[in-house]
């Protein structure tokens, strides 16, 4: 369980965050909803540890991680899947999925989630040699998400997967997530300019506004309330 | 043709120390994105280090020891402690750290090892072998300068490209915040790539040694033929830097040669210009590569 309680971060004078709490139950999707500018990334990114908060706490399974480094807050199972950047171009798509588990101790462990990954995603086992810088925007989803499983992360964080993806890819991916959720026990943050595909796969969902929490419930909830939706969720 | 003959071997044997500084900047470039412009002045330092140990009694294979192991430590620490606080300052600052530091090599050497010029003593002969009944020249110690630089070439590419730890090396040099992401240490890996670079360098400083002259000057040439080499390459590909170092050797030992070694300067500088106009990037850059 990811627990975030009044979490302030701030980029020199603008505040990009005001006091937004929230809490990620296990086995589940959380869509973190809003406009340009709203503050969603900056809450990944400080939960990952690349933005550092003015104040408040973000703790996983009761154990407080706030001023961790990312690389040990990746190391605890978090997985951070970047927006468009996620995939090192230069690397190939091999290298790219080993790179996920390598802080791992287990090798056969990681022989083992590496052919998982290629069974989930067969169009990556397909161009396993070819460097990632030629792949289509949907493979590199893939890719980004594919690292992530084979690093074996419990708590999935990801960055707008929607953009620049064509609507039935997205779907697709979105589908093997949301299989992952209810056979691994994944828990996923995801963040979304796109409400309405967002709040179709997610359990619930939180709605921010200029770095503040302004909705919060089920998602099936949010989806009826219509002055939210003409309000902040533009359909 | 006996001219040509010698002037080739010749060019490959300074080519192969020109590509190690390649190399050792290529590795620091590609890290950090810092050309470390006190890299001959650290081999200069290291160099001394081994002659200190040779004037104290010791062999000559423990002096080379002490040089490329002076060189590990040298370079991890000056990334610990130089480089690191001005990581996330703009990049001009640590260029303006790396030419102090080579000020202050080039200051502390005389005070520390006395200023006059000192020769170093060769691994193996330095007198051309003999080929039937005609000396060529290449000597043994030529023979061990390439090979010793070849060697060090054929690990670092097998610790790049078939251990993990050079994946996450190369990781954390393409993209440092992704990696982090992906539980790689970067620090660690910096570090490692500056102590790797400043072995390297370490190593062209005492196979060149013997053939110049010992002073705390004397690795500025090395690391302006070897720069020039290393843009050559187009300064992000090992690969790169390895050929543009052996181009520069055989094209100076050429200009040397045929037109007189007052012009090998004016030489890398045309080669330089020539090859820049032609292909901006240089020869091997992977930044063609992410455009197609």
């Amino acid at each position: 369980m990811l627990e975030i309680a009044d979490l302030t971060v701030a980029y020199g004078p603008v505040v990009a965050l005001h006091g937004v709490s929230l809490t990620v139950a296990d086995a589940s999707i959380t869509a973190v909803l809003g406009a340009n500018g709203a503050g969603k990334t900056t809450l990944v990114r400080t939960i990952s540890g690349l933005t550092r908060p003015r104040a408040g706490s973000i703790r996983l399974d009761g154990r407080d991680i706030t001023r961790l480094a990312p690389e040990e807050i990746a190391r605890l199972g978090i997985a951070h899947v970047p927006q468009g950047q996620g995939v090192l171009a230069e690397l190939t798509v091999d290298e790219n999925l080993r790179l996920g588990g390598l802080w791992r101790t287990d090798p056969g462990g990681q022989r083992a989630a590496l052919a998982e990954a290629y069974e989930l995603f067969p169009p990556l086992a397909a161009r396993r040699h070819v460097a990632a810088f030629s792949l289509s925007g949907g493979e590199r989803q893939m890719l980004s998400v594919g690292r992530a499983l084979v690093a074996r992360a419990g708590v999935l964080l990801l960055d707008e997967p929607s953009l620049g993806l064509a609507r039935l890819v997205l779907v697709q991916i979105m589908a093997r997530i949301k299989a992952l959720v209810t056979e691994r026990q994944l828990t996923v943050l995801l963040i979304e300019q796109n409400a309405r595909s967002a709040l179709s796969v997610a359990h619930q969902a939180i709605v921010l506004h200029l770095g503040k929490v302004v909705a919060q419930g089920r998602a099936q909830q949010l989806l009826s309330e219509e002055e939210l939706r003409h309000a902040y969720l533009g359909f | 043709m006996s001219r040509f003959f010698v002037l080739t071997l010749n060019g490959l044997t300074q080519g192969a120390i020109y590509a190690a500084m390649a190399l050792a900047l290529v590795l620091i470039w590609r890290a950090t994105k810092v050309i470390n412009f006190a890299q001959g002045a650290m081999a200069m330092f290291t160099t001394y280090l081994a002659l200190f140990a040779i004037d104290h009694g010791a062999p000559y294979w423990v002096a080379f020891s002490v040089a490329l192991l002076s060189g590990l430590l040298l370079g991890a620490i000056v990334e610990r402690v130089i480089v690191r606080p001005v990581e996330s300052a703009p990049p001009l600052n640590v260029v303006i750290l790396t030419l102090g530091l080579l000020l202050f090599f080039q200051a502390i050497a005389p005070m520390a090892f006395g200023g006059q010029i000192r020769s170093f003593p060769p691994a193996f002969s330095i007198v051309g072998l003999h080929l039937g009944n005609a000396q060529i020249a290449f000597s043994p110690f030529d023979a061990f300068t390439l090979g010793s630089v070849v060697t060090v070439m054929i690990l670092l590419l097998v610790l790049f490209q078939k251990t993990n730890l050079g994946l996450r090396m190369r990781a954390s040099a393409f993209n440092p915040e992704v990696s982090r992401l992906l539980g790689i240490r970067v620090g660690r890996m910096l570090t490692l790539g500056w102590a790797l670079a400043s072995l390297v360098g370490a190593l062209a400083g005492v196979l060149i040694a013997p053939s110049f002259l010992l002073y705390p000057t004397f690795m500025d040439q090395v690391l302006v033929y070897g720069f020039t080499g290393a843009v050559l390459g187009g300064l992000d590909s090992a690969m790169g830097a390895v050929i543009g170092g052996l181009l520069m050797g055989f094209a100076l030992s050429y200009v040397g040669g045929y037109f007189g070694s007052d012009l090998e300067t004016v030489g890398a500088l045309v080669i330089l210009i020539a090859v820049l106009m032609v292909r901006p990037r240089g020869l091997f850059s992977l930044q063609r590569l992410r455009e197609v």
